[in-house]
């Protein structure tokens, strides 16, 4: 890490309001200020319509904020123009969605490929990459299956792997196991806190499930948009 | 990007064949339609300069009627050596065509006498190849071919006696009497009904004319040549009245016909055109809505919405080439087929009162044709992909997202 790095966190939220425009126009996110430190495994926490996964597409620049601005080491990105959004997102973020969302066409290894596919990585690269994620999250030998071939925690196995091939500084991950069984879900939060631990992965994810906040190390709690208040445990 | 656009083509594998299906064949049935009206085009011009114009004419053009010159050539000859010295003539001859009358003991009706040279006017036009009885004409005899219908309305048979009367160059009318050597049988009323053929010389001795013709006309190694052969014949005819006229001048309506025919298929195949390129909108347009959400992730992954925009395209061009080599194949096949077995269509029987003209149409590919429709539809799948593919581009991946 350089000088640079250590002197920022890797995410600030700086008085971020999101509001969505109509006739009743709706606060969603409200003057939330928030840092995210590498190497954190913390969790959006809060009742549905609390404004997790508002805060988290924000801070995926997935959404633009309507007020405040997010830093990622230092700089604004926020205010990005479209494609150095989407630039930023290739080469800075990982995401692992609630319906794990891999692309029905292509193979587990062929979906964990595409960031780097997009990146521009040459096919031996990819291939090696591709495997090595696989190998993480312990389907290797899965890789030539299409995902209608997997069970959901497999499939949503394979959505951390493409979340991780391309070693991004911060994967984000909205609800990653509402639609796994507990014991699935068990699983899976143990291979990301393992990716956490022994690979030093950054993870910020959201939950309402109380299964999911007890594995946090730390957890944000929103209501109505705003934060309220924040549980910090030791590793 | 490539394997992703092909895979994406055959996720909704039926959808896909039907839509490959509609252009395929669409494609199959405009190569079809161009075919046919080019082979229609093609034999209406072999016929109409094969049984009667010829393909480059050299007569006065301060005649009427170009079709039938109505004044003479005093002295044919520098014209003739004109015709016999080009390595791009087929075969030409001399004629002379008048109407008259012609006589039978019990009947006389007018008809279109066509004085022409025996040796040479069979490698010009195949009137010869339709007589039925008898044969054609021999120089130096006063015989006469004519058609089947004449020569029933005049009820003379082979071997019998007719007098042509026509206008001599004395202004008095010049009248011989010819045997019938030939009936001929064309179909076309024209033909049959009102035209007789007699030798150029004894033509000349009825008009008292010797030596004089109204036009030379030539049959090209290759028609597509009559434009240049023409323009080097005026050349060398220098300035006058004597010119030379390829047979689209004389023919004009063969030209109004074309023209027609062109602007009813340029109508269907705008037709055909809109039909496929709706089929591609709506195919995309569906496709678009079931993934929008997979767009969403592949946004949030890191794809630019120009990334997007150009997977899609993409995705309509694999679409597009495989209908495209579908309907080339059929269409292919189809004209092929029709090509060796020939088409029976009852457009022949409307053009048989002016000219001989066979039912049967053999189909021949007009390549520059299909090629421009292959491109065509190619590049409207492309541009029918456009909106869904733009609309794609300007998707926000979170909402994106949220889209069930």
């Amino acid at each position: 890490m350089s000088k640079h790095e250590r002197a920022h966190p890797l995410v600030e939220v700086r008085g971020v309001e999101k509001v969505y425009p109509g006739s009743a126009k709706v606060a969603a996110v409200r003057g939330v200020d928030l840092k995210i430190d590498r190497g954190d495994f913390a969790c959006l926490a809060g009742p549905s319509g609390s404004g997790k996964s508002t805060l988290l597409n924000l801070i995926g620049t997935l959404d633009r904020p309507t007020k405040g601005e997010i830093l990622y080491d230092g700089s604004v990105v926020s205010k990005l123009d479209v494609d150095g959004l989407a630039d930023f997102r290739l080469h800075t973020l990982g995401f692992v969605f609630q319906s794990y969302n891999l692309i029905p066409v292509l193979t587990a290894r062929e979906n964990v490929e595409y960031p780097l596919v997009l990146q521009g990585v040459g096919a031996e690269e990819r291939e090696r990459a591709a495997h090595e994620a696989l190998k993480w999250v312990g389907l290797e030998t899965f890789a030539n299956r299409r995902p209608d071939l997997l069970s959901g925690g497999q499939q949503q196995r394979v959505a951390v792997a493409r979340a991780i091939v391309h070693r991004p500084a911060l994967v984000l991950a909205d609800e990653p196991t509402a639609n796994l069984d507990s014991k699935t879900g068990a699983a899976l939060l143990d291979l990301m806190e393992t990716l956490n631990r022994e690979h030093g992965v950054t993870f910020l994810f959201s939950s309402h499930d109380q299964a999911v906040l007890a594995r946090a190390r730390r957890v944000i709690h929103l209501l109505d948009g705003a934060l309220h208040g924040e549980e910090v445990r030791a590793r | 990007m490539l394997r992703l656009a092909w895979r994406n083509v055959w996720r909704n594998a039926r959808r896909s064949s039907i839509n490959v299906a509609a252009m395929g064949f669409g494609l199959a049935a405009i190569m079809f339609g161009q075919s046919m009206m080019k082979s229609l085009q093609y034999q209406l011009v072999e016929k109409a300069t094969g049984s009667f114009t010829g393909h480059v004419r050299i007569q006065r053009s301060d005649v009427d009627e170009p079709k039938f010159p109505d004044k003479y050539l005093a002295d044919p000859e520098p014209a003739a050596k004109i015709m016999d010295s080009d390595p791009r003539v087929l075969a030409w001859g001399r004629r002379l065509h008048l109407t008259g009358l012609i006589s039978s003991p019990k009947m006389s009706l007018g008809a279109l006498i066509c004085g022409v040279e025996p040796a040479r006017e069979p490698r010009i036009t195949e009137m010869s190849k339709y007589i039925v009885e008898g044969r054609y004409l021999r120089d130096g005899e006063k015989g006469i071919v004519m058609g089947k219908k004449i020569a029933a309305r005049l009820d003379v048979r082979l071997g019998e006696k007719v007098v042509l009367m026509a206008q001599a160059a004395d202004g008095s009318m010049g009248a011989e009497m010819f045997r019938v050597v030939g009936i001929s049988e064309t179909g076309s009323e024209s033909f049959d009904g009102q035209m007789v053929w007699i030798p150029l010389k004894s033509m000349q001795d009825l008009l008292g004319r010797p030596g004089q013709a109204n036009q030379l006309a030539a049959k090209l190694k290759d028609l597509n040549q009559a434009d240049a052969v023409a323009a080097d014949f005026n050349a060398k005819l220098g300035p006058g009245n004597v010119r030379a006229m390829t047979w689209k001048s004389i023919d004009k309506e063969i030209i109004g016909i074309q023209a027609f025919q062109d602007g009813l298929l340029t109508i269907v195949l705008t037709v055909v055109f809109a039909i496929v390129a709706l089929g591609i909108l709506n195919t995309q347009l569906m496709s678009l809505f079931e993934r929008v959400r997979e767009f969403g992730v592949l946004m949030a992954i890191g794809a630019r919405p120009r990334w997007l925009v150009r997977l899609l395209l993409i995705e309509s061009a694999l679409l597009g080439l495989v209908g495209m080599i579908l309907g080339v194949v059929v269409g292919a096949l189809m004209i092929d087929h029709f090509g060796r077995y020939g088409l029976n269509l009852p457009v022949g029987d409307a053009f048989k009162y002016f000219l001989p003209f066979p039912s049967v149409i053999f189909l021949r590919p007009a390549w520059g044709a299909h090629v421009f429709a292959c491109a065509t539809v190619f590049v409207v799948t492309i541009l029918a992909t456009l909106p869904p593919a733009l609309r794609a581009g300007r998707l926000k991946p979170a909402e994106a997202l949220r889209h069930v």
